[in-house]
């Protein structure tokens, strides 16, 4: 017997370059109020997604019998994410085409769970935490409810207990947590899980020949995607930009700061 | 569909409301006014000290009380379970919670279960010009705002970050608790924890002062610094997430969107660049103060007062000076 692994993933803005471009300053929304407009800002799979990939892969060599497949709502046949899966090891890629724009999360997960159930199940499916650009991070917890699975989040490791269940380290603000669940489970994968890997040239080279299995909404029997939660405007807030700078030697910084704190009862002694 | 309800489970400082619960009542005063319609605080578990009072300060028109024993503790399914079967029950038009760690799961869960839509990191939620309700939220790391639209009659799920608000009290009204049941019977948790985070002593959410230190300290020995400063000042020692996974400090001082959100008075961030995960975890303080090496540091962005140099010089000298 052999495991179904099921990584969601998700193409988005490089959330770096936006990241630098609103350090500069220079990020800019377009005229319909709720695009980002800077065109060289690449396209890139959601950093917490390939995280989900290579805790699967993870297993994998861990020694786990299964196999991976990588599914992605919104992108075409020949999406550079999906082959980006399959040089990484993906067994199985698989492109839902989709304007997000006209669907929201509930949407999304309804696809997912939809194509979940079409194609025979998962025995544990991945996903980042959140997506880097809307930060929502509410994909996971839908697909549970949809499909009545358990969804352990924000895991740091995971590790297959045999076939049948997963114990998962997760993050916590009090620290790491171990817990157990049986499987079909959902688990969605944190930064702490650590660096992953980059393709190898053979993976590029074999990922070249893989097609990925491109699947419509009504072919997976989904109507009516129309969203509740429709994004009306997108801005960039203003920053504060009032610091003062305390200068002079360490000594006179240290001592003209603390001065101010008192002086301002920020400090009361 | 009836009103805005504000729901927390667990306990905050002192068995009282868990940290954010005034901010967030505030919020949903705001947003049930708007509506012109009631709000209700839903308690999921043991009622913490004072709620009665904190609910009359904030204009609550009845606490909704749900006790079982299954809800001492966060248990997701549980929790799920109890919350959706509330809304079954009552109908709320609008359900807010603070956005914990634990919220993160709930919201979108529960939101599923009931039919209802979801929106995570609210900053605001008021009404949009058509008349609907609109959620301010943040997204890209706090890079961007978004506003969406909730779209139609059915009930939405909005998860709120508190840190962000300021706690508005009005009024100390006389408040009712509802006792509301549920049933619990059939709902077995599908998770077992195995091995339990352990925190014990104060919590960085209640400190006053936070001296929180990053990468510029240069090396694991200088956290030691950060830690004077905060004993001398009489506050807790933070840290950011990069110098945690380091392990120069504990996982419990981490601050920011994995860690700890904190709301001090002062913080103070040493050596920490400001990117925006871990600005999550310190924006709500009253008085921001950033040293660091590079003026270009985007910590200096969102600081009131700044020094400009190297933290090993400077950290020594401030130690000094508030010890005398």
């Amino acid at each position: 017997m052999s495991v179904r692994i099921v990584v969601c993933a998700k193409e988005v803005l490089d959330p770096d370059a936006v990241n630098n471009y609103a350090l500069e300053g220079r990020l800019t929304i377009g005229d319909d109020g709720r695009t980002l407009t800077q065109t060289s800002i690449p396209r890139v799979m959601n950093a917490y997604d390939e995280q989900g990939i290579e805790a699967a892969l993870r297993l994998r060599e861990a020694g786990l019998a299964c196999t991976i497949t990588v599914v992605s709502v919104g992108v075409a046949d020949g999406s550079e994410i999906l082959k980006h899966a399959a040089a990484l090891g993906a067994d199985e890629i698989v492109a839902i085409p989709l304007d997000q724009t006209t669907t929201d999360h509930h949407g999304i997960a309804r696809l997912l769970a939809a194509y979940l159930r079409s194609s025979g199940g998962a025995g544990i499916v991945l996903c980042g935490r959140q997506a880097s650009d809307d930060d929502q991070g509410v994909v996971p917890a839908l697909v549970g409810e949809l499909l009545d699975m358990p969804v352990v989040t924000v895991a740091r490791s995971l590790e297959a207990l045999g076939e049948g269940a997963l114990r998962v380290v997760r993050v916590t603000p009090d620290g790491d947590e171990t817990v157990e669940v049986s499987c079909p489970a959902i688990v969605t994968i944190s930064n702490e899980l650590g660096t992953p890997r980059y393709p190898t040239m053979a993976g590029r080279m074999a990922a070249r020949k893989k097609k990925a299995t491109v699947l419509q909404a009504d072919s997976l029997g989904v109507s009516d995607l129309r969203p509740k939660v429709v994004l009306a405007r997108q801005f960039v807030p203003a920053v504060k930009g009032e610091c003062e700078i305390i200068g002079g030697t360490a000594a006179e910084a240290a001592e003209r700061l603390v001065a101010r704190l008192r002086a301002e009862s920020v400090l009361r002694s | 569909m009836t009103g805005v309800v504000v729901c927390t489970w667990g306990m905050g400082r002192a068995g009282g409301p868990p940290a954010g619960t005034e901010e967030l009542l505030t919020l949903a005063r705001k947003t049930a006014r708007a509506l012109d319609s009631k709000l209700h605080w839903l308690v999921l578990g043991p009622l913490p000290n004072d709620a009665a009072a904190v609910a009359g300060r904030y204009g609550v028109a009845g606490i909704d009380h749900v006790a079982d024993a299954k809800l001492e503790r966060f248990q997701a399914d549980v929790h799920v379970a109890a919350l959706a079967q509330y809304c079954r029950a009552k109908l709320p038009r609008l359900v807010l919670v603070g956005q914990t760690h634990d919220a993160r799961l709930l919201a979108p869960r529960v939101a599923g279960r009931i039919g209802a839509a979801v929106v995570m990191n609210g900053m605001d939620v008021a009404r949009a010009e058509g008349g609907g309700l609109q959620v301010t939220a943040s997204a890209y790391g706090g890079d961007t705002r978004v506003a969406y639209d909730l779209v139609g009659d059915g009930a939405f799920v909005v998860g709120v970050n508190t840190s962000v608000l300021l706690p508005e009290p009005d009024g100390s009204a006389a408040v009712p608790v509802d006792t509301i049941p549920v049933d619990l019977s059939g709902v077995e948790e599908r998770i077992r924890v195995t091995a339990r985070a352990v925190t014990e002593g104060p919590r960085l959410e209640d400190a006053d002062i936070v001296v929180a230190g990053g990468r510029g300290l240069g090396a694991p020995e200088n956290f030691r610094l950060v830690t004077e400063l905060a004993a001398a000042l009489g506050g807790m020692a933070g840290a950011s997430r990069p110098i945690v996974d380091d392990g120069w400090a504990e996982p419990f001082r981490q601050v920011g969107l994995t860690g700890r959100i904190t709301r001090p008075t002062l913080y103070v961030a040493v050596g920490i660049s400001g990117a925006s995960q871990h600005m999550v975890g310190c924006a709500a303080a009253k008085t921001l103060v950033a040293i660091n090496r590079d003026p270009e540091a985007a910590v200096f962005r969102y600081a009131r007062y700044g020094i400009v140099g190297d933290c090993l010089e400077i950290l020594p000298e401030l130690i000094r000076v508030v010890k005398t």
